[in-house]
């Protein structure tokens, strides 16, 4: 049996598991049968609705980064931006208060390790735990979660003193190593929850033609729980990417620092340079949004998955 | 044994960065430190006393427990509606899924912030527009921030939308895995959309949407940055939750060792939280 | 089966291999080498007055490590909000900088942190710090910490809203104030007679002036007496004041800056201010007709509320250090180097070099003026800190509580400390 055919047979299967019923897989998408226009124009409107709700802070933010920084405390706002002050997005890489360009590279190399090193720490474990009964299974999974539910702020002066007693202080690794170690456990239970999905009956099924353990996991699995992955992925990038109450303390100079931890520096002790605050935020936001883009498509290729022939 | 080499890194890993700092939390718990940070001896659970007697502790206990309960309840209701809209075909579908990424993309302080800025008097737009369109009498607006209780009410909306991307894609994540001849079949045996929705799809989300409630608990538990934004220049303890209470004792009276006997409390309440979510609704089951 | 683990042990090794990897792959920037070619390096940890702060210390840095090759500056800059948790943070940690310039010190002296200013300044500079400001530096007679920048409070009045408002001259006492600040008040769209910022930012500026203005006092170095039967009339004054709706709505938990901004754009009648808030209308509204003149007390005796920021030095247990120390402390409090600093920040300078440089500088003149009748913090008390925070979180409910309920609370969250 072929890697193709074993999917295809996953379909099925799948469909055996949830509802009984054995049909022949069908080309057509749930979310593309006929619809009538007034339904289209009704899910179009309920759509527009979504985007203006979900763009309006930013658009907010967005408009008075573009303002002056008197503009911004001016007691009279005016909902849009009188002049657009485009040149803020310019000077902003060149204040006196922080090395923007270093902290964006910074946060890029951090969050880009840390999501690397999460993913391949988090899928075997994932896997296994989804797949295989084993001693300790619960309290595996169970361990691993309880470390989330420590709260950051108390944590930070344990972490300090231990990455300063390794001589890890103001490097990026620890901050790479603090990161994965605190986005692990979301990650392992998003993608066990994918694995557990998918009929072990695959698997079997692949192992019986002699496939060895990871090319069922590379060959079979992963393309079926890709949707889980990309949720995976853009969990920990953007938990990384926002990171502050660590990397507040172990990373003392300007320009090892990540970007939430740069933006603090416009906030002086009764002016805050809010038009940098605010430009800085919405170019931090466009690096995670095109990263989304960019796998979006295989969340959505996960949504055809039944229809592999 | 066969387990170890597909979990052992992650034990390592976690274990490895995690163990001695949530050790040194359990351990200055017991301590008396300074205020400049002063290990001066064991004093015992005077800390925990001090927690316990606090006057205002229970009521913040039921407050957080609110805040748990409504942000995430109203989480998971918008988030499957929404994960409904985003799931069907539509002109500009790729580019409200965009959108709605947006407030996960962006650090959940600068989005508690932009709200905050709207909403100050005088200056804020969202003031501006209820003044404009007559809701609020007084020209430089209403203080919403300002008192305890409209600052809460505003900081669980921010929760709940910035709680609204990781849902919704986790659940379209799991739409993503409904199969089609199912639904199909539903329909052939005559099924509606309602209840083909509640017999077929929803009980097919739920390893995916219980994976995201769980995680939604403990990071609106532990959550900060929104309260400590919109409610923090609101004197005494009328808006504050367990994780403001940890703030408010590191950062104004600077006991460390109290808010540490405060973090093992909270640590405690969402283990308890969690234990019974896991028994009572087993993410973990298997198919 | 035996493949099973194999490729198992592939994983954990790919792993493993990615940690190690990552761990010898980064210094993170241009860190590293910590006293590398025998240099000493100092760490130095400030807080952000403004957006010249950073630069203004690297131009002291540059200036200083070019006389003194042998020694390297690394400096962090944080901001407020961030500044006590950082710095305590590295304490607990065995890593505290070499040079703090922080607010409260008495806690780090009385926990024994710190070098006493005499131990890392010069005789030279140290004789050269005005004396009243050095002896808010002292516990037990020995100064701790080095005074850096000072600051006294005055009176903002916006001169057009009192006229508009039929206020003739500017208020010198509580009744007078209350007057004026009502019919400012009553002039209508959205402008207030009096600005009270009661909330989180600086709760005890506030309250000090007024606790202060009717006679009252936070302690002394001794004993903190918040709950003090003579900071009563300050506390009442303020509910006057609130209930007669001389001030903006909300002052309970209204912060100093965002206030300041409304004063400045004209919308406020009166409000306490200080030398930088000059700079500030200069730059944001200079079209401003406004006037500084002394805080109004309840007799209309002199008084301000002065407040001094500090450098101080942690003894991290290094001869070479303290000396690398000294010689950066005698460096920067060099009229040449100090007085351009402070003068750039905005702020009144400690030094006698320093005030007598900046004498003619006409923006500082009415602050200069009334520094003779400042009163400051009890901050030699090493429960100034816990004292500021009660403030902080606290005092602002006043506007709903009654005044003794208020001073009380606080008194019991101070001792508790």
């Amino acid at each position: 049996m072929t890697v193709t055919e074993t999917r295809a047979m996953l379909a099925q299967g799948g469909d055996r598991g949830a509802s009984g019923h054995a049909t022949a897989p069908r080309k057509r998408r749930y979310t593309e049968d006929q619809v009538s226009l007034g339904r289209v124009v009704l899910r179009t409107l309920a759509g527009l609705v979504v985007l203006v709700v979900f763009i309006l802070p930013y658009l907010i933010m967005f408009f008075g980064s573009v303002k002056t920084k008197a503009q911004i405390r001016s007691v009279d706002p005016t909902y849009f931006p009188t002049e657009w002050h485009w040149e803020n997005y310019l000077n902003m890489w060149s204040t006196p208060e922080t090395p923007l360009p270093q902290n964006m590279v910074s946060t890029i190399v951090i969050s880009v390790f840390a999501t690397l090193l999460v993913l391949a720490v988090a899928l075997p474990a994932a896997y296994y735990t989804a797949r295989f009964r084993f001693p300790f299974r619960m309290v595996f999974l169970f361990l691993v979660i309880v470390t989330q539910m420590l709260q950051p702020a108390v944590l930070t002066s344990g972490l300090f003193r231990q990455f300063a007693a390794l001589g890890m202080i103001d490097t990026w690794s620890a901050m790479i190593f603090i990161n994965a170690a605190f986005n692990l456990s979301f990650a392992v239970w998003i993608m066990h929850s994918f694995f557990a999905g998918i009929p072990k009956e695959v698997d079997e099924a692949a192992q019986i033609d002699g496939a060895g353990r990871l090319t069922v996991l590379f060959r079979i699995n992963l393309p079926l729980v890709w949707p889980g992955i990309v949720t995976a992925i853009v969990f920990t990038f953007v938990a990384c990417w926002n990171e502050f109450a660590a990397s507040l303390v172990i990373l003392s100079t300007a320009g090892n620092q990540p970007m939430s931890v740069a933006l603090t520096k416009f906030v002086g002790q009764y002016e805050t340079s809010w038009h940098y605050v605010f430009g800085v935020s919405i170019v931090a936001i466009i690096p995670v949004v095109v990263l989304f883009m960019l796998i979006e498509k295989r969340l959505v290729g996960g949504l055809t998955a039944g229809s592999v022939k | 044994m066969r387990a170890l080499p597909w979990i052992a890194p992650a034990l390592i890993l976690i274990f490895g960065v995690v163990l001695f700092p949530a050790g040194v939390m359990f351990y200055n718990s017991t301590r008396k430190i300074s205020l400049s940070g002063l290990d001066q001896g064991s004093v015992g659970f005077d800390n925990y006393v001090e927690v316990f007697t606090f006057p205002y502790f229970w009521p913040i206990f039921i407050r957080t427990i609110v805040w748990v309960v409504v942000v995430v309840a109203f989480t998971v209701v918008i988030s499957l509606g929404l994960a409904q809209i985003l799931n069907k075909a539509f002109p500009g579908r790729r580019i409200v899924r965009l959108a709605v990424i947006i407030p996960w993309a962006a650090s959940v302080v600068m989005t508690t912030m932009v709200v905050y800025y709207g909403l100050e008097p005088y200056f804020g737009i969202i003031n501006k527009f209820l003044v404009d369109v007559g809701l609020v009498a007084t020209p430089e607006g209403y203080g919403w921030t300002k008192n305890p209780t409209t600052a809460f009410a505003w900081s669980i909306v921010v929760a709940i939308f910035v709680s609204l991307p990781f849902t919704t894609y986790t659940i379209l994540a799991g739409l993503a895995t409904v199969p089609n001849d199912t639904l199909e079949a539903a329909r052939m045996d005559g099924a509606g959309p309602a209840r083909t929705y509640f017999t077929v799809v929803l009980p097919q989300l739920r390893g995916a949407l219980s994976v995201a409630v769980l995680i939604n608990i403990i990071n609106v538990f532990n959550s900060l940055p929104i309260l400590r934004v919109m409610t923090g220049s609101i004197p005494g303890y009328d808006a504050d939750t367990i994780m403001t209470m940890i703030f408010k004792y590191i950062q104004n009276q600077h006991k460390v060792d109290v808010a540490s006997a405060l973090s093992v409390v909270a640590f405690l309440i969402v283990i308890v939280i969690v234990a019974v979510y896991v028994k009572v609704v087993k993410p973990t089951r298997e198919i | 089966m035996k493949k099973s683990l194999r490729l198992g042990a592939a994983v954990a090794l790919a792993a493993t291999a990615s940690l190690t990897l990552a761990s010898c792959g980064f210094g993170g920037g241009d860190s590293g080498g910590d006293s590398a070619g025998g240099k000493t390096t100092l760490d130095l940890l400030v807080p952000s007055y403004s957006d010249n702060t950073e630069q203004l210390w690297n131009d002291v840095i540059d200036g200083f490590e070019a006389e003194n090759t042998d020694i390297d500056v690394k400096l962090e800059v944080q901001s407020w909000d961030n500044l006590e948790s950082v710095v305590t943070t590295k304490i607990q940690g065995g890593e505290a900088p070499d040079i703090y310039n922080g607010g409260p010190f008495a806690g780090f002296a009385a926990d024994g942190l710190l070098y006493a200013a005499e131990e890392v300044v010069s005789p030279e500079t140290f004789s050269d710090f005005q004396d009243s400001f050095i002896k808010n530096a002292e516990v037990d007679g020995t100064a701790y910490a080095l005074p850096l920048i000072a600051s006294a409070r005055a009176l903002f009045v916006n001169n057009a809203l009192l006229q508009q408002a039929g206020v003739n001259e500017a208020p010198t006492n509580w009744d007078e104030l209350l007057g004026a600040a009502t019919k400012v008040s009553a002039l209508g769209g959205g402008v207030a007679g009096y600005g009270m910022p009661l909330g989180s930012e600086e709760a005890q500026a506030e309250a000090a002036v007024w606790l202060w203005g009717g006679g009252g006092s936070f302690g002394d170095a001794e004993a903190i007496t918040v709950d003090d039967p003579s900071n009563l009339p300050g506390a009442e004054q303020i509910k006057k004041m609130i209930d007669a709706g001389a001030t903006q709505a909300d002052p309970g938990s209204t912060d100093r800056s965002p206030l300041m901004d409304i004063f400045i754009q004209g919308k406020i009648g009166m409000q306490v201010g200080l030398p930088p808030t000059v700079g500030q209308i200069e730059e944001n509204n200079p079209d401003l007709d406004y006037q500084i003149v002394p805080i109004p007390t309840k007799d209309g005796s002199p008084f301000t509320l002065g407040v001094m920021d500090q450098l101080m030095a942690f003894n991290n247990d290094d001869g070479a250090k303290q000396e690398a120390i000294t010689k950066f402390f005698d460096y920067y409090y060099s009229a040449d180097v100090y007085v351009p600093w402070v003068q750039t920040e905005g702020f009144l300078p400690v030094t006698k070099s320093g005030a007598e440089a900046l004498k003619g500088e006409e923006a500082l003149a009415p602050f200069l003026e009334v520094l003779p009748d400042a009163q400051f913090y009890p901050s030699t008390n090493p429960k100034w800190q816990a004292t500021d925070g009660a403030f902080k979180s606290l005092f602002g409910q006043i506007q709903s509580k009654p005044a003794q309920d208020v001073l009380t609370e606080i008194q019991a969250q101070v001792d508790a400390s």
